[in-house]
């Protein structure tokens, strides 16, 4: 078997490779699992080991051309099938490399801190699980991968709350739901085209049984991306799970999966007409994701939920983006992808910085850090910039795209979209600067300094890939439209956007945006609560407070749904129960006793009886003839 | 060989009696309960023969007559053997053998007494088993009815005079009723042997019954119901099972009503009013209603010997119900729940003689935990029960399966649902037993209590053994029957 298994690898194609990014994570995974804890270098070595040599596996699957690898596996079809093309090859591509960047960063984070061994065997087996679920080329297939990272999610989850698993179950279930939708539309999209094999299903249209497929299938992707009405337990997550877990799993990860389905379905598999039903649904989505998101990421305290709000947010954009089902749209979308991912896990990793520092991501306790931390402060600034799509820097370029897109089929919106680009632009505004700028304040001021040279690393790169990725938009650009070559044509997008009036409005609302936060800062006189006239705004605030008391995540209403569901079905059991072990007994009971009692050892009784039995012959006798 | 073998089940019994009572008392007395093993395993053995010989020969029954001239032309009443009268003769053979080895340590004194009623009732039950005129059948029903009330009064108490009388009063009404029925029939047809009544009956076939001849079934089937116990003709039963000594219950509840009853309904059914919808269907509802009400009136009860008794009418059901199904496979079912039946009820009867010799009571109330001290007892007991609430692979399952089958399938589905329910009802009075006398803590009184030894246990060892080894070599005969194209 070890032979065969070298074979593979050496065998120099790219099913070997297929054999090193599944293979080798796991093997390593468990490895980091046994390393005792006083060895936490040991663990970190082999957390990096993994991660570089998945990365360095990933450059020569993403050179590799297009190679597809089938092995006989269960029967009925159901093959150990993968394929490498250029979309698969660039989102592995992208899974190594973030996953090398927070590999980086969780071994400095996670240094003397309960979990790490967990932690990092999550890790490596969510890298091998998600490349798998990338590579796959049998739905059988993807979807082991794919449910296998349900599990990897809940053990991610678990780390710090082993006795109360609150969040956990919560990402659990809706994940699983999510899930489960994604299997319903595999089965759908297989039951009309009869394979279970994924390159032979293309073009399908969506309407009839295609119409469930689609609508499955891409619920399912947008329940990996977080996207509403999946989102609800990411901020939960944000403040439960370890720190690294965020800008990992869905920092960039999941959105990478998430995305990378949800293109290939409305793509791929099906075709999506522009501006048909569908395709304005999930424009719909996506459009409300923003809005409410955003609104929500507007009157967060704390940094942790802040970027967890806001990171659902931007999802939206993707989404809208892929809905529109126009090329223009599908290129921002994947770009946008990449960019999110980016300055995401980029701030992610800054508020991470602060916690390690600071010991508390609560805005309400910190401000001024970027005198004593102004690596981190500069490069959460750099990716703040990016994300509120300042021009000039790798949001705004991605976000021109899709509103391009979105103005092309409604101008609705685009002005939704817009819209929320004030909020995220607001509620950076108030982050930034409660926490980095005016005086120094902190619960522990006086130990106060740069976050350690393994944190910063990652940081700085991911900033500095927000500057390069707008001003050499043409680098990321250049690699995601060969991808989609078939679709888009020769059409280049990369460069400055061809519409002026788009920009200008763009920049009119991130000046709204900024006097705002002015008119908000002289009226309180704190950065925290410059938006406090929106949040208790007359008709906004009971909004908010319902909100807040989450009245509106759908989660809370599925839980009071199950809880009357497992009210009734107790009920019914109760009733059963009771039928059986009260009401049967007790009526048997009550007439065996009856029956003891009669029978009280009179002979002329017994001959009463006979004599009615008797009675009772003859009259089965006239009856029967 | 056949001669000697056939000869045996009448004739054994009688130089038994001959052989007690020619020595003086005291020697009679000490040999009694030996010579009773002798004749109940000879019995045993000259059936296991004689089934032997009808294989090997091929045929389905044996003639024979015991010191006259069967072949004379006027009065001479045929003995016949069949399959299902051997089945029943190993039954008497086993269950007799049971009761001797529980007399041997229960009966005290009386064992002459005992051992010469034992003896008249083997001649009674032979001789139902055996005959093939109504009016043997009638005298050999007599002669086991006498014994039995003798018996159960046995040791001269109150309490078993009262359930004598009881049964005594029961009986005399269901002797009239069957005798006046037999007389009925005798007018009508003209004659009383099985095969000249069952002709004359087909000759009436296409014509209205005459009202008198359906006089003489309802008298017929009311007066076996009487005698077999079934629902609502089963008033005597519990009393008299109840206040029998424990030997004597063994022997009431193993055989002797099934012989008297159940055993003489089926073979007059069998031979002489063969398929008669009117009788077969009034007995399928007795059958229903018996299996349902002594299931549930078990249920009830305070006393192991009492409940055993209900669990019997209502076991008593299923037999009826199979044979009422009028299908070979009914017929089939109903046999192998004979023979099944006497084994696990004796076995229960046995065991709650156990229980009655060692602690004194039969009461369930005041009874708990005694697996511990009586483990022999208890095991037997629950595998007993099993399987008579038809757990597999126990005997029990496979014989009420066949019949349920039967039911279900030439008569209605309705009647085999009811019945397959009623089983639950057994498995609910025997966990309640099980757990009222021998599960659970044990009682503070009962710490002193030790198994019963030698000869009751052995007697509960051996028929706990047939129980098992019978269910588990069921599927030979699953395949034999098969092959015969029953099943």
């Amino acid at each position: 078997m070890i032979s065969g298994l070298s074979s593979l690898i050496t065998s120099g194609n790219g099913a070997g490779l297929i054999w090193i990014m599944i293979v080798i994570p796991v093997i390593l995974a468990f490895l980091a699992l046994i390393i005792p804890k006083t060895a936490y270098s040991g663990r970190a070595t082999v957390l990096v080991l993994a991660t570089v040599i998945n990365f360095i596996a990933a450059i020569a699957i993403f050179c590799t051309k297009e190679t597809t690898m089938l092995m006989p596996w269960a029967g009925f079809e159901m093959n150990l099938a993968f394929r490498i093309y250029s979309f698969s090859g660039f989102t592995v591509l992208l899974i190594a490399v973030f996953a090398l960047l927070v590999a980086i960063y969780s071994i400095a984070f996670m240094r003397n801190r309960n979990g790490s061994g967990q932690f990092f065997f999550y890790f490596l087996l969510t890298v091998a699980l998600a490349n798998g679920a990338v590579l796959a080329n049998n739905f059988v297939v993807m979807l082991f991968f794919w449910e296998g990272l349900l599990v990897t999610l809940f053990g991610f989850l678990l780390i710090n709350q082993h006795s109360k698993p609150k969040t956990a179950v919560k990402a659990l279930i809706i994940s699983g739901i999510a899930d489960l939708l994604l299997m319903l539309g595999i089965a759908f999209t297989v039951f009309q085209t009869g394979s279970l094999s994924m390159d032979a299903i293309s073009g399908l249209s969506v309407s009839g049984m295609g119409l469930f497929g689609y609508l499955c299938l891409m619920l399912g992707a947008l329940g990996k991306a977080g996207a509403m009405p999946f989102h609800s337990w990411i901020p939960d997550a944000a403040q439960d799970a370890p720190l690294p877990f965020m800008p990992f799993l869905p920092g960039s990860l999941e959105k990478f999966l998430g995305i990378y389905l949800m293109v290939r379905v409305s793509y791929e598999f099906y075709q999506l007409v522009p501006a048909s039903g569908m395709s304005i649904a999930v424009m719909i989505i996506g459009a409300v994701t923003i809005l409410l998101a955003g609104a929500m990421a507007l009157i967060q305290k704390d940094m942790k939920r802040l970027l967890a709000y806001q990171e659902i947010s931007q999802v939206g954009f993707i989404v809208l983006g892929v809905g529109t089902a126009l090329p223009v749209g599908l290129i921002g979308a994947v770009f946008h992808m990449l960019n999110h991912a980016t300055y995401k896990s980029c701030l992610f990793m800054t508020a991470g910085s602060v916690e390690y520092r600071t010991g508390t991501t609560d805005m309400s306790k910190l401000g001024g850090l970027m005198k004593v931390m102004p690596v981190t402060g500069i490069c959460f600034v750099i990716a703040s910039l990016a994300i509120c799509g300042v021009p000039g820097f790798s949001g705004f370029f991605s976000k021109e795209l899709i509103f391009d897109a979105a103005l092309e089929t409604n101008w609705i919106f685009y002005a939704i979209a817009v819209f929320g680009v004030f909020l995220i632009a607001a509620s950076f505004l108030k982050m930034g600067q409660a926490v980095f700028f005016g005086k120094v304040k902190a619960p522990n001021v006086s130990m106060l300094k740069e976050a350690p040279p393994a944190m910063q690393l990652p940081v700085v790169i991911l900033a500095i890939g927000c500057i390069v990725f707008g001003v050499c938009n043409f680098i990321p650009l250049h690699l995601i439209q060969p991808i989609f070559g078939s679709i888009i044509g020769n059409h280049d997008f990369s460069g400055w956007p061809h519409s002026a009036t788009l920009v200008i409005i763009s920049c009119v609302i991130l000046l709204i945006a900024v006097l705002n936060h002015i008119y908000g800062y002289k009226k309180t006189g704190a950065a925290l609560s410059a938006v406090d006239h929106i949040h208790y705004a007359p008709v906004l605030h009971s909004i908010y407070n319902g909100a807040e008391k989450r009245y509106t995540d759908p989660y809370s209403w599925l839980m009071v749904v199950v809880k009357i569901y497992s009210y009734i079905c107790f009920g019914i059991d109760r009733a059963i129960n009771w039928f059986y072990d009260v009401l049967l007994v007790k009526i048997v009971s009550f007439v065996s006793s009856r029956l003891r009692m009669a029978n009280n050892g009179s002979p002329s009784r017994y001959m009463v009886w006979s004599f009615s039995g008797i009675a009772f012959i003859i009259m089965l006798f006239i009856a029967l003839m | 060989m056949i001669t000697f073998a056939t000869i045996s089940f009448l004739g054994l019994p009688l130089l038994a009696i001959l052989l007690l009572n020619v020595v003086s008392k005291k020697t009679g007395g000490a040999i009694s309960i030996s010579v009773g093993y002798v004749v109940a395993i000879i019995q045993m053995i000259a059936a296991v023969v004689c089934m032997a010989l009808l294989w090997m020969h091929g045929k389905d029954f044996i003639e024979f007559s015991l010191f006259w001239d069967m072949n004379a032309t006027l009065g001479a009443a045929k003995l016949s053997v069949d399959l299902f009268s051997l089945v029943v003769l190993f039954c008497i053979g086993m269950v007799s053998l049971a009761s001797l080895l529980t007399a041997k340590k229960t009966i005290g004194e009386k064992t002459l007494n005992y051992t010469n009623l034992l003896m008249v009732i083997m001649l009674g039950m032979n001789g139902i088993a055996v005959v093939t005129d109504l009016f043997s059948l009638y005298v050999f029903l007599e002669i086991t009815g006498i014994a039995s009330f003798v018996l159960i009064a046995l040791l001269n108490d109150k309490r078993g005079l009262e359930g004598a009388f009881k049964y005594l009063v029961m009986s005399a009404i269901a002797s009239a009723l069957i005798l006046g029925s037999f007389a009925l029939i005798f007018t009508q047809t003209g004659s009383l042997v099985y095969g000249d009544v069952a002709k004359a009956l087909a000759d009436w076939r296409n014509a209205q019954y005459a009202p008198l001849l359906i006089v003489g079934f309802v008298m017929f089937i009311a007066g076996f119901s009487i005698k077999a116990g079934i629902a609502p003709f089963h008033g005597w039963l519990p009393d008299a099972y109840q206040s029998a000594p424990a030997s004597v219950s063994v022997l009431l509840g193993g055989i002797v009503t099934k012989m008297a009853g159940v055993y003489a309904l089926i073979r007059v059914l069998n031979s002489v009013f063969v398929a008669m919808p009117m009788i077969n269907n009034t007995l399928l509802i007795l059958g229903l209603i018996s299996i349902v009400f002594g299931a549930v009136a078990a249920c009830g009860q305070k006393d192991f010997k009492r409940i055993l008794a209900y669990s019997s009418i209502s076991q008593i059901g299923y037999i009826i119900l199979g044979v009422a199904s009028g299908s070979l496979l009914g017929f089939v079912g109903a046999m192998l729940h004979f023979f099944n039946h006497a084994t696990f009820k004796t076995t229960l009867f046995v065991n709650s003689a156990a229980v009655e010799m060692q602690t004194g009571t039969t009461d369930i109330d005041q009874l708990g935990g005694l697996q511990a001290r009586m483990p022999v007892t208890a095991v037997s007991s629950i595998l007993a029960f099993l399987s008579m609430a038809g757990i597999p692979p126990l005997a029990g399952f496979w014989s009420k399966l066949l019949i349920i089958i039967a039911v279900w399938q030439s008569v209605s589905a309705v009647g085999g649902g009811i019945a397959l329910a009623a089983s639950i009802f057994t498995a609910a009075y025997f966990l309640i037993l099980q757990r009222k006398v021998f599960f659970g803590p044990l009682e503070d009184h009962l710490t002193e209590v030790t198994e019963a030894k030698g000869t009751i246990s052995l007697a509960a060892v051996l028929l706990s053994i047939v129980t098992v080894a019978f269910g588990v070599l069921f599927p030979v005969i699953l395949n034999f029957l098969h092959l015969q194209g029953i099943l």
